[in-house]
């Protein structure tokens, strides 16, 4: 499987640089997770992350800093000989993205149109993008949309196609209010994407508008 | 050990109009002061790194928007996670600052946004970095320190302006338009092809 379709580069970069919100960085880090060459870049990011932290002119520490990093240094020695893994600090988190990516089957569909069902994720944040799944039946075509805000789509399984093209599981859609689609689910398989989204769904046409009342995602 | 922490006053700390220059050596004593944390657990190279990157963390933070004692706070916390994970480094795979930034980077999130996400998805990256490189296709990352460093050089002072506020700092794009007294549409075009460049530029290392 190649990964076809990739987040924007400005979207990649503000990942790496640590300054997406938590919604967006949820999707962005479930496709780098699938696709080398985003890691890849995301890595030479980071790179000048650590150049440009190198080059920040330095804020004089307090002049206890140096005991008390020392003080500290000296109690984590000891919580090391105690017999707790401490060498990875953050397996519950790691196991987290794992737990969503792999258990999202297992959890409550909420349907919201024929063929189509959604299962929100998080509670995001005034202002920032909300987090949740999709779910839609082979052959659904989906009501032509357009977005108030910017939405990222992340295909788990299966694929949907529309005007930009055909995206497979792996592929990410970056959407924003100038992007109006009608996706289609290929046959065979149930499609089921992570999508991050901040602003409304505006469906067009008049079938769209009669749905409209009934779409809450 | 006040004598390891006078010791550091003498590191180079020269400055230049834009970019520091980086110097093989430093780069390589940086990288072995956190092997030498790992293997042995050295108090003196570990408060070495602590006197050098210390403060260029307090000044990321400073920047982001925490206050003084808080990016103190969070210095102290990176430092200590270079302690404590100084085993998980590989100097064949990243360099010393490149290890330092994406810790303090976590930390920035969680310590200012109070989101635990970024990291998680952190180590979910680390997790599958064996699949990135492969050993055979592992490259000198010193000479590629200094390549990125050049190459970034290649961007014009604004433009590093730029991505250093928008990007490193965080700074939101109508901050950025007043700091830089220029309209918010300039702000986000200029940033744009900045990131198009930066892109390039970083893409020409591989």
């Amino acid at each position: 499987m190649t990964v076809k379709h990739h987040p924007d580069i400005a979207t990649l970069s503000a990942f790496a640089f640590g300054t997406l919100d938590k919604g967006r960085s949820f999707v962005v880090a479930a496709h780098v997770h699938k696709c080398k060459r985003c890691a890849a870049l995301v890595r030479r990011f980071e790179e000048a992350g650590g150049v440009l932290l190198e080059d920040l002119e330095p804020e004089a520490l307090s002049p206890a800093s140096g005991d008390i990093i020392l003080g500290r240094v000296l109690s984590a020695d000891e919580e090391v000989s105690a017999p707790i893994e401490v060498g990875e600090a953050k397996p519950p988190a790691e196991l987290q993205i794992r737990d969503v990516l792999s258990n999202y089957q297992d959890g409550p569909w909420r349907w919201i149109g024929p063929g189509v069902y959604v299962r929100p994720l998080s509670d995001a944040p005034r202002g920032e993008a909300r987090l949740f799944l999709l779910k839609a039946a082979p052959g659904t075509s989906l009501p032509e949309h357009s977005h108030s805000g910017t939405e990222l789509t992340l295909v788990l399984q299966g694929a949907f196609s529309h005007s930009a093209g055909l995206f497979e599981a792996g592929d990410l859609e970056e959407a924003d209010d100038t992007v109006e689609h009608q996706p289609v689910v290929e046959d065979g398989a149930v499609c089921i994407c992570l999508v991050a989204m901040d602003g409304q769904l505006k469906l067009s046409g008049f079938f769209g508008r009669l749905m409209q009342p009934f779409v809450r995602i | 050990m006040p004598m390891a922490y006078a010791a550091v006053l003498t590191w180079p700390n020269t400055k230049t109009r834009r970019l520091l220059p980086m110097s093989d050596n430093k780069t390589a004593n940086l990288s072995q002061l956190i092997e030498r944390v790992a293997a042995t657990q050295d108090r003196h190279a570990f408060m070495l790194l602590f006197g050098y990157f210390g403060p260029r963390i307090k000044a990321f933070m400073k920047r982001s928007g925490a206050d003084d004692a808080f990016a103190e706070e969070l210095a102290q916390e990176t430092m200590l996670t270079v302690w404590r994970k100084a085993q998980t480094f590989d100097s064949s795979r990243a360099n010393a600052s490149t290890w330092i930034f994406t810790i303090a980077r976590n930390l920035r999130i969680d310590g200012l946004r109070r989101e635990k996400l970024h990291a998680n998805a952190q180590s979910q990256l680390e997790v599958m970095e064996e699949d990135v490189e492969r050993p055979d296709q592992i490259y000198n990352v010193i000479e590629r320190a200094n390549h990125l460093r050049t190459a970034l050089e290649q961007l014009s002072p604004e433009q590093l302006t730029l991505v250093r506020l928008s990007y490193f700092e965080d700074k939101p794009h109508p901050e950025i338009a007043r700091t830089l007294n220029i309209p918010l549409g300039t702000v986000k075009s200029r940033l744009r092809r900045t990131v198009m460049m930066l892109r390039e530029i970083l893409e020409d290392l591989r």
